[in-house]
């Protein structure tokens, strides 16, 4: 990964700006957005983001400092230079065909269908570009894919 | 209680006296209200733009924060310019707009538009109220906001429907913002390694800005560097925060600063920057910035500028008084060549005096500026537009205390100066306010000339009128081909006649003879006056660092 981005899990409050916030901070100050993750957090009234920010022509430190100053912010840690569980999540709708070599390479069928089936796998980032090259070389129909989730790995 | 009376309770709370607003649809149901609440003194505005800008004016002259009202849609747009204004200053601002009923949002209702998102990047911090349960707590929380850490304007949008809502009055209780926790950045200590770096170093030098002044620091400043004998200068925004004619003084820093004081700058090997931003109007070009430094010392309360365009060698993350303080006692020893980097800047101080030329005829505005100072010493204060008459305020006024000298630095905003100035005398209706400004800010808000005869305000109005926009006309001369383009305003209205129309005196200035005895009216006159100066079109601002060049590349004024 470039040393230009930082890996950033955001814990924020929810509330209807908040999203726009943090988007706005990251626009006007010439950085860029390589993924975003957003789900409910352990705490109630607070959302976890992931962010995978490129820093653009910002010196990088500026990222975190900057989306501290939000109020909506309310910790940040910055997990680039971290060990990290790093989980992504891809869903695809493959010809029935491909099924068996997807799921040897971990794969789970999600809905089995006679024309087309569809199948998850969840990964490190790198595990799921690999497998989202898999199911292009299958010739898949469809597919979605998350950004990341990030965690600390315990010492 | 209405949402309104929870709101105008709130702001009792808060000690606020006075408002700046305009009414209109949404923000009706607290207009209702007003009068229930006599200790809210409201100052009806002819712009809502004038209403921020006086809001910052007042709020810049006796440090408490300005208040502003104004209604959804283009009254709270037209706050934008004066809200970043306040933001790129970090001057304590509330805004409370009103907004479309809750249940209209989203629907292209009659004056809506999306204040939050329009505001967000030129506020500190901004809410939408869509619930009475929110009220009052985001009034306190917005108070909190905008007047700790580094200051700055808070903007709260409260729906219609809110406004009209009826709950019942709760008890106050602490607030808990855990997104804003300020002791938490706090990182002082380097405070010793910073006081024995600047004690130490052969060639220092104090760079001192606007959190100076907003963090009560000039004493600490003063002290700091009488102990340390290090040479100080200012930004523009921290003018005030070291008295020009201490010996010590390298006046103002910057693309516009004295010779003496950039020089001191580029020959530096240690450099303190205090409460400062360490922009591009302070640094010209980067990569010549100050390039004999070998320790870079930078105090602001504000992590996030530590490294956003100069890389420190020590941060000191505090409010600027704090960390003055922390460093002083660890002030023990001067390095003893520190006297020959004294001489040296004196003599850079006789070789690059400031100067102009007064010898053509025409009126200059220096002269107009020394007049004014020699009246008013360090008793008034000076609220200046943008542009050349900024800059000529800025130097050739010897501040000696801070408070005195208000201008818009950051954002750079025509039309500040007199809605600011109204604001001031607003503030401090002790002292003497004298508004300097351009012909082609002046007429940008000029309709507040109605407030300030409503409330006979003593505001002495000094318009340098050079018929042109003097300070792009200087630039498209020096730096873009000498080509004059769409910078003379040859139809501007007969300001006298303006000054008559709007219910004060003013008059024409033409000769140097004249400048006295008009000078002499104005300070005459109860209320405002206006004197229309009649300078030297060609005037220019010196010393100037050419766009895109480094600070040691300055022009200075032709000699005589």
């Amino acid at each position: 990964m470039s040393d230009r981005i930082r890996v950033l899990s955001v814990l924020v409050e929810d509330g209807s700006s908040t999203l726009t916030k943090v988007a706005g901070m990251i626009r006007r100050r010439g950085f860029h957005v390589r993924a975003i993750t957003v789900g409910p957090s352990g705490e109630p009234g607070r959302s976890r983001m992931t962010l995978q920010i490129d820093a653009g022509h910002a010196e990088v430190d500026q990222v975190k400092k900057q989306l501290e100053r939000l109020v909506e912010v309310v910790e940040i840690e910055d997990l680039t230079e971290h060990d990290v569980h790093s989980r992504e999540l891809v869903v695809a709708r493959v010809k029935a065909s491909a099924v068996p070599e997807l799921v040897a390479k971990g794969a789970r069928v999600l809905e089995p269908g006679s024309v087309s089936t569809t199948v998850e796998f969840a990964g490190e980032g790198e595990e799921v570009g690999a497998f989202v090259e898999e199911l292009r070389r299958h010739g898949n129909l469809d597919v979605v894919r998350s950004g990341p989730v990030v965690m600390r790995r315990t010492a | 209680m209405t949402g309104a009376d929870l709101v105008l309770e709130a702001l009792e709370q808060e000690g606020v006296d006075l408002i700046f607003g305009y009414p209109g649809g949404a923000n009706l149901p607290i207009y209702q209200r007003l009068p229930e609440h006599p200790k809210l003194k409201h100052i009806l505005v002819r712009h809502e733009q004038g209403a921020a800008h006086m809001a910052d004016g007042y709020a810049r002259a006796c440090g408490r924060p300005g208040v502003v009202f104004a209604t959804s849609g283009p009254g709270a747009l037209n706050l934008v310019t004066g809200l970043c204004t306040a933001y790129m200053d970090s001057v304590p601002m509330i805004a409370i707009t009103g907004q479309v009923n809750s249940t209209q949002v989203g629907r292209d209702a009659f004056q809506e538009s999306d204040v939050i998102g329009a505001t967000s990047s030129v506020t500190k911090h901004s809410y939408l109220v869509t619930d009475i349960a929110q009220l009052p707590r985001v009034i306190h929380e917005a108070f909190h906001i905008a007047t700790t850490g580094r200051p700055g304007p808070v903007l709260i949008d409260i729906c219609k429907d809110v406004q009209m809502a009826e709950a019942e009055r709760t008890p106050r209780t602490a607030l808990s913002i855990p997104g804003y926790q300020l002791n938490g950045h706090v990182r002082l200590q380097d405070a010793k390694v910073a006081a024995e770096a600047l004690a130490h170093a052969e060639r220092p030098v104090i760079l001192a800005g606007h959190g100076v002044l907003l963090s009560h620091a000039e004493q600490a400043l003063l002290d700091l560097a009488e102990k340390a004998g290090v040479p100080v200068g200012t930004t523009l925004l921290g003018i005030g925060g070291f008295p020009v004619k201490h010996p010590l003084s390298l006046h103002m820093t910057g693309f516009m600063g004295t010779g003496w004081c950039l020089k001191a700058v580029q020959n530096a090997d240690v450099l303190m920057m205090v409460g400062m931003r360490v922009d591009d109007r302070v640094t010209a070009r980067l990569a010549d910035f100050a390039p004999k430094v070998t320790t870079f010392i930078h105090v602001d309360i504000d992590g996030s500028e530590m490294g956003k365009n100069v890389r420190p060698h020590i941060e000191l993350v505090a409010d600027a008084r704090n960390a003055l303080e922390a460093m002083l006692p660890h002030v023990d020893s001067v390095d003893d060549r520190r006297g020959a980097w004294l001489t040296q800047i004196d003599a850079w101080r006789e070789e690059h005096p400031l100067r102009y030329t007064h010898s053509n005829g025409h009126l200059q505005p220096q002269d107009v500026l020394i007049d004014m100072y020699k009246r008013c010493r360090n008793e008034a204060v000076v609220v200046a537009d943008v542009g050349q008459n900024q800059i000529w305020a800025a130097l050739w006024w010897n501040y000696d205390r801070p408070g005195l000298f208000i201008n818009s630095g950051g954002a750079g905003t025509m039309g500040f100066a007199l809605p600011a100035a109204i604001g001031a005398k607003f503030a401090r209706p002790d002292l003497d306010v004298w508004c300097v400004a351009g012909e082609g800010g002046f007429v940008m808000t000029a309709q507040e000339l109605s407030v300030a005869v409503e409330h006979q305000l003593d505001i002495k109005i000094v318009l340098l009128n050079n018929f042109s926009l003097g300070m792009v006309r200087q630039f498209q001369d020096d730096f873009y081909g000498g080509v004059r383009s769409q910078v003379e305003l040859t139809h501007i209205p007969d300001f006298v006649k303006l000054a008559d129309a709007y219910g004060l005196p003013g008059v024409r200035v033409e000769r140097l003879a004249d400048v006295g005895p008009a000078m002499d009216a104005a300070q005459r006159t109860k209320g405002p006056f206006l004197i229309d100066f009649r300078i030297d079109p060609e005037a220019n601002v010196y010393p100037i660092v050419p766009l895109g060049k480094g600070l040691n590349d300055f022009w200075e004024a032709p000699q005589q």
